[in-house]
């Protein structure tokens, strides 16, 4: 392997999704004249671009037609007339959807800055969906009360992530892409760089900023249908926790209730937005027993339980009854060309299933990581429960926990939430950097560190394959680590992990070259998959209630007076659990104490 | 997988390259069983994963939406993450993988599409809105957006690019892609710039060197319409001052309602 060398920039930003690019274009922005993103795979490949339906705001360009009930028609709100929606909506509906986890000052922040970030998107290109009087068309989504969802056709990750990517670029942000983050260099409390691997030659990179953010993305490759990318695998969440920075309620995964069967593939929430029925193999419209007021729009984790309770209790469709029906057929072939076309292009392609005509068979599939890397609201990444800021590090989006999903979030809450604290890191950052922040000499030698450690992958002889041990990860994950949980799975999940860590020992590395090397990296993703996943069951193991996406056959009520409270994970000694406290939850008691949760 | 029978055994061919090692490209032969809905993507997948760990492409999202694996597949451009082996095998079982052509290759699957991103940067593919941002969202018709559907589905995977014989020969025609990125801000209401672009890509680089072989649509994994977008781009440019005043009075009314039509 090539020696290493030594890079500075003022700013670092590993992950150039929606978060990474925000950060990285308002910092630059606000003065900030050397801003670096970094990313494992090119910028506008980045896992943002997958998101379907829409980003939330209450705009009130719509609102549901009088008289037509919850799933009628929309039509645009004439100039003058009362709204229909408002940022406490937003608020209330977010708050419930994370079943009282998220904290709520983060939340207002996020909902009463929604309508100034689309109006943003919009104003430096983004080609949203249109209303017949010209403005951003909206739609309805699970939990929201009002039609919020603003959109562009069923691709508004993707229009939303070459917008910002765009202006990223336009103010001069420097990328390096296909570099992938190994380390995080934390001395003495205070974050001084990363080390990289140049992919295409293989070399290492040390390189120093005076602030260095993750947005690294989710981590839900650690299940087996998942609609992620291969690239989701967790590794800034991992290599944080690996550098002693804590995570925060990992045991909170969401399930969408509709990945295309076997695949996982998204088919979008805006499915059922646009009318879209569930139905079992008696061709029954099964939400009914489950949530009778919201049906099919009641939000992810509970349409998830009832899917899989279904398929539980014999009424799932398909051969081997692990799947569902989503029925679209009445929605007509014009409202799905026009509003799901790539929705119905991924049914023929992957199942052969053309939603106009026959309803798709999905099944629940791991989408969406509500934990990560704690943040205050600003993107300053804490150090531990007691919100001690670590200094020169931020993070924002699905690999950050802010929080404002807590315990489950909602559908187009997503997109807003990487674009709203994508910004704010960014604006922390230029600040930060602007009050004279230094670049801080190391007094270790982490590239040496990494050089070592690659090596002696590379050149052990190794007989585990890689492969087949993320997927024994995947499966126990799933299978004791999913939708339903109880002590005793739990129990065998992680002393399954266990031995997969202790068989990753002995991984091998196929390929010994130096220059792009995606067999060396398979190896490094899955080392985080293992890393991470011990955290989610120990954290899910430890919390003995069900709120939200966390849901134990055990413990099926959610218990405010215990639980309350957010998991914050440290890393232990070595071979030792990891090491569990807990942080309360920001809850404004005058305004929205806790209720019980039903749609 | 009880459902979902095994299939004959069937050969992947795929060109190797190791710029490092070896004089040049050579094919290698993979054998391996797949089932009904194995993807292309798939059965790379599984070879990497339990053959040939050195076998090497790009990929991530699985589903055609972040441009990764666009490679060519029995001499035609396409993603493969998409796309069922089956639907691509030969009467001998056979499926043939090479890279994307015209383009240097970093290793085996891998290409280098340096050329590519840098007329993409040519062009500015950001829009340049005017001096006067409203409060609220510039208003565009319903009809204005999908006189851009065209364009702003492109994933910039590149297969478009590498299956075009201008960009065979001469590195420093825009392209398709880019000239399909220029034809979406060039169209937009909102862009203040199109008279500066249609200079710039109305010129013997840019879309009057366009062939119209119709390579671009053929290979375009999302159905779009490059050649379509390069023509409008040839008629608008040679109306540029006129296009350059609608534009201008167009924006004038940006900030307000669209006038109901029908």
């Amino acid at each position: 392997m090539p020696s290493q060398d030594e890079i500075t920039h003022e700013v670092i930003i590993v992950g150039a999704g929606l978060a990474g690019s925000w950060a990285a274009m308002t910092a630059a922005q606000e003065g900030v004249k050397d801003v670096a993103v970094l990313s494992k795979i090119h910028p506008l490949r980045s896992h943002s671009s997958a998101a379907q339906g829409g980003i939330a705001a209450a705009l009130n360009n719509v609102r549901p037609v009088a008289d037509t009930g919850p799933r009628g028609p929309l039509e645009q709100i004439p100039p003058g007339d009362e709204p229909v929606d408002s940022w406490e909506l937003h608020m209330f509906d977010t708050i419930k959807g994370s079943d009282w986890l998220g904290d709520q000052d983060s939340i207002e922040i996020m909902v009463k800055a929604a309508p100034e970030i689309i109006y943003t998107y919009e104003h430096m290109g983004c080609v949203f969906s249109r209303t017949p009087d010209g403005r951003i068309a909206q739609r309805r989504f699970g939990g929201h009360s009002a039609p919020r969802a603003n959109y562009s056709a069923d691709y508004t990750g993707h229009v939303l992530l070459h917008t910002i990517h765009e202006q990223a670029l336009r103010h001069g942000v420097n990328f390096y892409s296909e570099w992938y983050c190994l380390d995080l260099n934390v001395e003495d409390g205070v974050c001084k760089g990363i080390v990289a691997l140049e992919v295409l030659t293989g070399k290492l990179h040390t390189l120093r900023a005076k602030a260095v953010m993750f947005a690294t993305g989710g981590y839900g490759r650690a299940f087996r249908i998942t609609s992620n990318a291969y690239a989701n695998t967790g590794d800034g969440v991992a290599i944080a926790y690996d550098a002693g920075v804590p995570l925060m309620d990992m045991e909170f995964v969401q399930f969408h209730p509709t990945g295309l069967y076997r695949h996982g593939i998204l088919m979008s929430e805006a499915c059922r937005g646009e009318g879209g029925y569930l139905t079992n193999k008696d061709g029954e419209r099964f939400m009914e027993r489950y949530a009778p007021d919201k049906m099919e729009l009641a939000p992810r984790d509970l349409v998830s339980r009832s899917e899989q309770t279904e398929i539980d209790e014999g009424r799932g469709i398909g051969p081997d009854g692990l799947g569902i029906h989503l029925d679209m057929r009445h929605l007509g072939r014009e409202k799905i060309l026009q509003r799901l076309p790539q929705i119905r292009d991924l049914a023929i392609e992957f199942v052969g299933a053309d939603p106009i005509d026959e309803p798709v068979p999905i099944q629940p599939t791991a989408h969406y990581s509500m934990g990560g890397i704690p943040t205050n609201a600003d993107g300053q990444v804490l150090a531990n429960a007691d919100g001690d800021p670590l200094v020169g590090f931020y993070a924002a989006g699905e690999c950050a926990c802010v929080s404002v999903h807590g315990a489950n979030r909602l559908g187009t809450n997503s997109l807003l939430e990487a674009s709203v604290f994508g910004q704010r890191a960014g604006r922390t950052i230029a600040n930060f950097i602007q009050d004279g922040a230094k670049l801080q000499p190391l007094s270790g030698n982490p590239g040496e560190r990494n050089q070592q450690h690659l090596r002696a992958l590379l050149d052990r002889p190794g007989k585990e394959n890689v492969e087949d041990i993320a997927q024994e990860l995947k499966s126990t994950m799933t299978d004791n680590c999913g939708i339903f949980r109880d002590a005793g799975r739990m129990a065998a999940a992680l002393e399954k992990i266990g031995a997969l860590q202790e068989r990753f020992k002995a991984a091998k590395v196929m390929d010994k070259s130096s220059r792009f090397n995606t067999d060396l990296l398979a190896a490094l993703e899955t080392s985080h998959l293992l890393t991470f996943s011990e955290v989610i069951v120990a954290g899910a193991q430890a919390r003995t209630e069900s709120r939200g996406a966390h849901s134990r056959t055990d413990y099926p009520k959610r218990d405010d007076e215990n639980w309350l409270k957010h998991t914050v994970a440290h890393k232990g000694e070595p071979s030792e659990p990891p090491i569990l406290s807990y942080k309360p939850v920001f809850i404004d008691w005058e305004r929205y104490p806790p209720q019980e949760r039903k749609y | 997988m009880s459902n979902n029978g095994s299939q004959p055994t069937v050969t992947v061919r795929v060109q190797r390259f190791n710029p490092d090692i070896d004089k040049k490209p050579f094919l290698q032969e993979y054998r391996l069983t797949p089932q009904r809905d194995t993807t292309i993507l798939d059965a790379l997948h599984e070879i990497k994963t339990h053959q040939d760990g050195g076998l090497t492409y790009r990929r991530s999202c699985r589903h055609a939406i972040c441009g990764s694996c666009a490679m060519n597949v029995n001499g035609r451009n396409m993603l493969v993450c998409n796309v069922p082996l089956r639907k691509h095998l030969d009467r001998r079982n056979r499926v043939t993988i090479r890279p994307l052509p015209y383009l240097p290759i970093i290793k085996d699957l891998v290409v280098d599409r340096s050329s590519f991103w840098e007329q993409y940067l040519r062009i500015k593919p950001w829009l340049i809105p005017p001096d006067d941002i409203p409060e609220k969202e510039f208003r565009m018709s319903p009809q204005e957006v999908a006189a851009l559907q065209n364009a702003e589905k492109c994933i910039m995977c590149g297969a478009c690019y590498s299956a075009c014989t201008v960009v065979a020969t001469n590195k420093k025609y825009i392209g398709p892609h880019a000239l399909l990125k220029a034809f979406m801000r060039v169209l937009d209401p909102r862009d203040a710039t199109p008279g500066e672009r249609l200079k710039e890509v109305g010129t013997d680089e840019g879309a009057f060197r366009c062939h119209t072989i119709f390579n671009c649509i053929d290979a375009c994994p999302k159905g779009l319409d490059p050649t379509k977008a390069i023509e409008t781009l040839r008629q608008l440019a040679a109306k540029r001052q006129a296009f350059e005043a609608a534009r201008r009075e167009r924006q004038k009314s940006l900030a307000g309602p669209v006038p109901v039509s029908e």
